[in-house]
């Protein structure tokens, strides 16, 4: 077992288990936050992405011991940032929500890109969330969402 | 059950692979797949898991005399913006994987999964990369090419673990990478084509192919690198498709889930025709 | 901010939807998410072989926490079998195996990490049959008839005007062979059922399309009283047809543990068990034969259409009428001659995917035409425009298309906005660019009497004391705004802002058999009844005290249909659209980069239009996967691509920006005129992408996906 000391969404955290326990176990069962969601399981969906230390990442290729010192933000820690309201409020505006499964993967790859680039094209937006699968809305809105982000969110990147 | 080791130095470890055993762990992309299970059920490596990729001393990457140094730890999207990188190892880095398995996932690692079909091992196979091995006992150096000996297959000693990767610095006048995968993004690849060359008064002075997912281990010639040595540029296309086709004759390339290996074998050529010509308008 | 529904708005403004900031936020929750009190967990244990019989299973010691039930555990008075459209799938394999994947038993304990060493310690012998795996195989009964003893669970004809007498007429007949494969739906969710046992009752948690589907599948084999099975849809992840009757399948196994342990059970599918083993689109083979006078007109087609079903029927006959009335997409050809066959094979049961029937049809019809078309040295697209229907025109089961079809003004439209013409003057054909075009349309409603005979929907509003009202019936929200559009439909009678129209995800303990989530019925027929019931309770609530109004489905008294022999109006009322895709195909590696991509559609009238550019979209990019990656290959009696990295769907990288259009054309019996739209959406651009590819390379393009492989095929053989 491995006794994990980190931060996340904010708050200093501590846990103690398997260090090959997968990142988006121990979000989703030890610590109650469910947002990221598993699409998958092997890197290729994104639906589990967090951003650790400030980076997107996929969760569920993430082992616990990993995360022993490193700054996790998971979707209910963004949501309750001007950041993250804005992204959530320009997607509902901009019709990118459909299932909503792949939401919580493409908000957190939005902020990702915002936070590296505030005003990106629509070529950057697409580059940017290649690695979050939607089924549902072919990407248009989702992408338009992102730039209403970037639109109405001057500032805040 | 099995431990995972979080070592704070690269020493400690080193000592922990040499009794352990441990599996080297780097951005963990291929290992957590490879061992995937399902939603709270712990991967199932078969061996303890040695954790390196937070090490500072593995994440550099530095420039020295005529070399560029990598370390084991770097990632993906380190490798692309660092400004010393070449050209082609950040197109090949850039097109593998996503956004976020950039942010995690190193080309040391990628070179120890030793797939075919590894496009950071195509590529580095075309700038005569070089690894260095370090284990608890010594250091060594093992030529990329020498390294991989078949698909998942190296010559790494259970003692050892990648710590560096390094790249001789080089001029070319004209180099080309290209990948084709199963889509535009986050994409395995069908085949991989990594090239570089230069010319001198009109003539080829050297060039360097490399083709991946079309034999076993990445494909690499220099006897027919050797034999384009010389070639006047003007004449180059006239001998392309007799130099694609030696290509041809080494390759063997398997049909799977992916691809065809007929459809491997006729794209692989026509990309190394391409670049051919390539050369012969840019020089 | 969120927009109110005011009086003066049209409906199709579009509002946020009511479910977007609850997705967004991450606070949805989905099946997975919802945690019970002492839960266990379940594990599906399947057979491993596509055909033969089980001679043993042989189970390890296990802790007593952890049981195994299968065929033996079927309580008294229960029978192995799901009630689905027929009642042929078992719960549990009773020794005979008919698909690598079948359900064996259903593993079930508190800890998921013993639950899967377990489960690999479980041994099964059996004594293999040859399967047959391809339609070809199925027909000629390899190993012996699985089903019945021809192999086929329906063999339909269909005969419009007088093909005979027209073939002989012929100057030349063309005759062509086109192919579908299958598809894998991909919804972000995976399957996920919790079930559990409290209060007498049998109460399912699903992730699903159909909360009565499940309910009545269930019956059979709980021994239970359907007043004592209550599904509870829970926000559901994407469906697409996949969970319209799997969840079935799931339900009535993990019933079964649940009856006996009376513990809460979670049965979640992983990826690749959801990828290998549950149902897939309904590979198609489209023979043709058509007849041509002497100036290439058309006189007659004989079709020969024949569908995968798999080794259940499942809903096999209901795909394959729809794909034989789609046979000939938009366009009335004098004579016609169908025969359509379902087959069985030894694969997964194929099932509902988007579409049901309809984008094997009319992918088999429009490259037909575009292959004609070319034979005959005529644009693709000017030649079809010579065929389509009008008001009064017969369909291929002898109906009568009751609408105005639009389809040339939306011609005009599309053709416009994607420069179609310069652009056809500019690539000539074989230039490696191409611009292409699909036709097509989709009924709306169950197919058939189905609507009237099977489901016969009831909707019920009530209006509470405070003022709001609440709609109760049983379709859901999944993904493609329901949930926004029903209450949109009786804010709008009721002059309510939507926010004080309450919509619940279903449960069958409180809400109305309204039908399933399917068959683009969800607006054009239930939407209609929430109308109708909106309009009664406003006559009789004065907002004040409670009142409830219901509504019950009427057919149009118009539509006439005869389910023996599928002749008559197969659909009360057709959405319509047209497709346009451009691309350049690279001549090094014969990869495809969709240029653009345009589309028009009639939905009679759209009841927020930001929904419905988002299902266009959605449709029309997953459409696009299955015209052009979206491999998906039988080896081994099993899916040979069955990981997200290997079974190939759209990123955000891998097309352009759709551009929508919409043709208004209000339809008496829709909402606010609104038709179906769910599945319209996905009918064609597989086939505009095709015949793209065909313009650009000067071939023949015959199947689907269109990957750099077949596209090598089709240039290697000159």
């Amino acid at each position: 077992m491995n006794e994990i000391i980190c931060r996340v969404n904010g708050r200093n955290t501590s846990f103690t288990v398997q260090g090959i326990k997968r990142l988006l176990d121990v979000l989703r069962e030890d610590l109650g936050l469910t947002a990221a969601k598993e699409g998958c399981g092997e890197g290729e969906c994104g639906a589990c992405s967090v951003l650790m230390n400030g980076k997107l990442v996929n969760s569920c290729l993430v082992p616990a011991a990993a995360v022993h010192g490193a700054d996790i933000l998971t979707l209910e820690g963004l949501r309750e940032t001007d950041r993250g309201r804005c992204i959530i409020e320009a997607f509902s505006d901009a019709g990118a929500v459909q299932c909503g499964f792949c939401t919580p993967g493409m908000v957190m790859a939005a902020e990702a890109l915002l936070e590296e680039n505030p005003e990106p094209s629509a070529e950057e937006i697409r580059l940017a969330l290649s690695g979050n699968l939607c089924r549902c809305t072919g990407y248009d809105m989702l992408v338009k969402g992102v730039g209403l982000a970037a639109e109405r969110g001057k500032g805040l990147w | 059950m099995v431990d995972a080791y979080r070592p704070d130095t690269l020493k400690e470890a080193l000592k922990i692979r040499a009794e352990k055993h441990a599996v080297p762990f780097l951005g963990g992309t291929d290992l957590m797949v490879q061992y995937r299970t399902q939603a709270g059920v712990l991967p199932a490596f078969p061996s303890p898991v040695l954790l390196l990729g937070h090490l500072k001393e593995l994440s550099y990457i530095r420039e020295g005399d005529d070399m560029l140094y990598i370390g084991a730890g770097a990632t993906l999207n380190q490798i692309i913006s660092h400004p010393a990188v070449p050209d082609l190892l950040k197109q090949a880095a850039s097109q593998m994987a996503s956004p976020a398995l950039r942010n995690m996932a190193t080309a040391a690692g990628n070179i120890g999964n030793a797939s075919p079909a590894g496009d950071v091992i195509c590529v580095l196979t075309v700038l005569d990369a070089v690894l260095l091995l370090g284990s608890a006992r010594a250091s060594r150096t093992v030529p990329l090419q020498e390294y991989i000996t078949g698909p998942g297959a190296s010559v790494l000693r259970e003692d050892e673990i990648i710590t560096e990767i390094q790249i001789p610095s080089a001029a070319f006048t004209c180099t080309m990478f290209r990948k084709v995968g199963t889509r535009r993004a986050n994409a395995l690849s069908k085949l991989s084509a990594a090239a570089a060359a230069e010319s001198d008064r009109g003539r080829i002075a050297s060039i360097r192919i490399a083709l991946g997912a079309v034999a076993p281990v990445v494909l690499r010639s220099r006897e027919i690198e050797a034999q384009a040595r010389g070639i006047p540029l003007k004449e180059l296309s006239r001998f392309s498709g007799e130099l694609a086709a030696r290509y041809g004759r080494l390759m063997q390339p398997i049909s799977d889930q992916r691809s065809t290996a007929a459809y491997r074998r006729r794209t692989a050529l026509a990309v190394v025709e391409q670049f051919l010509h390539q050369i012969a308008q840019e020089g | 901010m969120a927009q109110v529904v005011m009086m003066n708005d049209t409906i199709s403004s579009s509002v946020r939807r009511v479910d977007a900031v609850e997705k967004a936020g991450g606070y949805a929750r989905y099946i997975a998410d919802i945690s019970f009190d002492q839960l266990y967990y379940g594990k599906l244990i399947r057979t491993a072989v596509a055909r033969g019989y089980i001679e043993s299973i042989d189970l390890p010691e296990m802790p007593s926490e952890y049981r195994f039930f299968s065929v033996d555990d079927i309580p008294p008075g229960g029978e192995n079998r799901i009630e689905m459209i027929k009642s042929d799938w078992p719960v549990f394999t009773n020794h005979e195996v008919r698909y690598c994947g079948q359900t064996i038993g259903i593993l079930v304990g508190p800890d998921r990490q013993t639950l899967c060493s377990l489960a690999e310690k479980i041994s099964v012998s059996y004594r293999e049959e040859v399967p047959a795996m391809s339609i070809e195989e199925g027909l000629s009964c390899l190993g012996g008839p699985i089903h019945g003893d021809d192999n086929l669970y329906a063999d339909y004809r269909l005969e419009k005007g007088d093909a005979d007498a027209a073939f002989r007429k012929a100057d030349r007949i063309i005759e062509d062979v086109i192919e579908t494969g299958f598809q894998e739906h991909v919804y972000l969710e995976p399957q996920g059922i919790t079930a559990e046992f409290r209060g007498g009752k049998l109460i399912f948690h699903a992730s699903c399309q159909c909360p009565y589907y499940i309910r009545k599948a269930v019956a059979p084999s709980s021994a239970l009283d359907p007043d004592d099975i209550i599904v509870n849809q829970v926000t559901t992840g994407g469906a697409f047809g996949g969970k319209e009757h799997f969840p079935d399948i799931i339900a009535s196994a993990l019933g079964i543990a649940v009856l006996s342990l009376k513990k809460p059970v979670q049965v979640l599918f992983e990826r690749r068990e959801d990828m290998l083993w549950t149902p897939k689109r309904h590979p198609s083979q489209v023979f043709f034969r058509t007849a041509l006078d002497q100036q290439g007109r058309i006189l007659a087609m004989d079709i020969d259409a024949r569908i995968n079903a798999g080794a259940y029927e499942s809903c096999s006959c209901i795909v394959l009428q729809r794909a034989i009335f789609s046979v000939n997409s938009v366009y009335d050809i004098p004579n016609v001659r169908i025969r359509g066959r379902a087959v069985a094979t030894n694969t997964v049961p194929s099932d509902a995917f988007r579409g049901f029937g309809a984008p094997q049809g009319i992918f088999a019809a429009e490259m037909h035409m575009s292959h004609v078309a070319r034979e005959t040295g005529a644009d693709a697209s000017d030649f079809k425009r010579g065929y389509i229907l009008s008001k009064g025109g017969k369909t291929v089961t002898n109906g009568t298309v009751h609408e105005e079809v639009k389809l040339e003004s939306m011609w005009e439209t599309v053709s416009r906005e994607s420069g179609y013409y310069e652009k056809m003057r500019k690539y000539p054909k074989g230039s490696y660019r191409g611009i292409g075009t699909s036709w097509y349309l989709h009924g709306g409603g169950f197919t058939g009497s189905g609507e009237k005979e099977i489901i016969n929907g009831r909707v019920q509003l009530r209006g509470y004391a405070d003022g709001s009202a609440e709609i109760l019936l049983s379709n859901v929200e999944m993904g493609q705004g329901t949930a926004t559009t029903f209450r949109k439909i009786a804010g709008k009678v009721l002059g309510l802002p939507i926010e004080k129209v309450l919509f619940q995800n279903p449960s069958t303990a409180r809400v109305p058999d309204s039908g399933p989530t399917v068959a683009s019925r969800s607006i054009m027929v239930v939407g209609r009844l929430v109308e109708r019931a909106a309009e009664e309770l406003k006559q009789r609530w004065d907002r004040k005290s409670e009142e409830h109004a219901e509504a019950v489905y009427e057919h149009p008294p118009w539509v006439k249909w005869d389910q023996q022999t599928l002749q008559g109006d197969a659909y009360p009322s057709f959405s319509w659209g047209i497709c346009v895709v451009e691309l350049a195909v690279d001549p090094v590696t014969l990869e495809v980069e969709t240029k653009g991509v345009w589309a028009v559609h009639e939905i009679g009238r759209a009841i927020d239009e930001a929904i419905v550019h988002g299902q266009v979209a959605g449709g029309i990019i997953q459409a696009l996967g299955y015209g052009a990656m979206e491999n998906l290959e039988v080896k081994d009696g099993r899916f040979f691509q069955h990981t997200l990295s290997d079974y190939i769907i759209p990123t955000s990288l891998d097309f352009p920006e759709v551009h929508s259009f919409l043709e208004e054309n209000p339809y008496e019996y829709g909402p606010f005129g609104a038709k179906g739209l769910g599945e319209l959406v996905f009918d064609g651009a597989a086939a505009a992408f095709a015949d793209a590819v065909e313009h650009a390379l000067d071939r023949r393009v015959s199947r689907i996906p269109v990957t750099p492989e077949y596209i090598m095929e089709l240039i290697t053989d000159e």
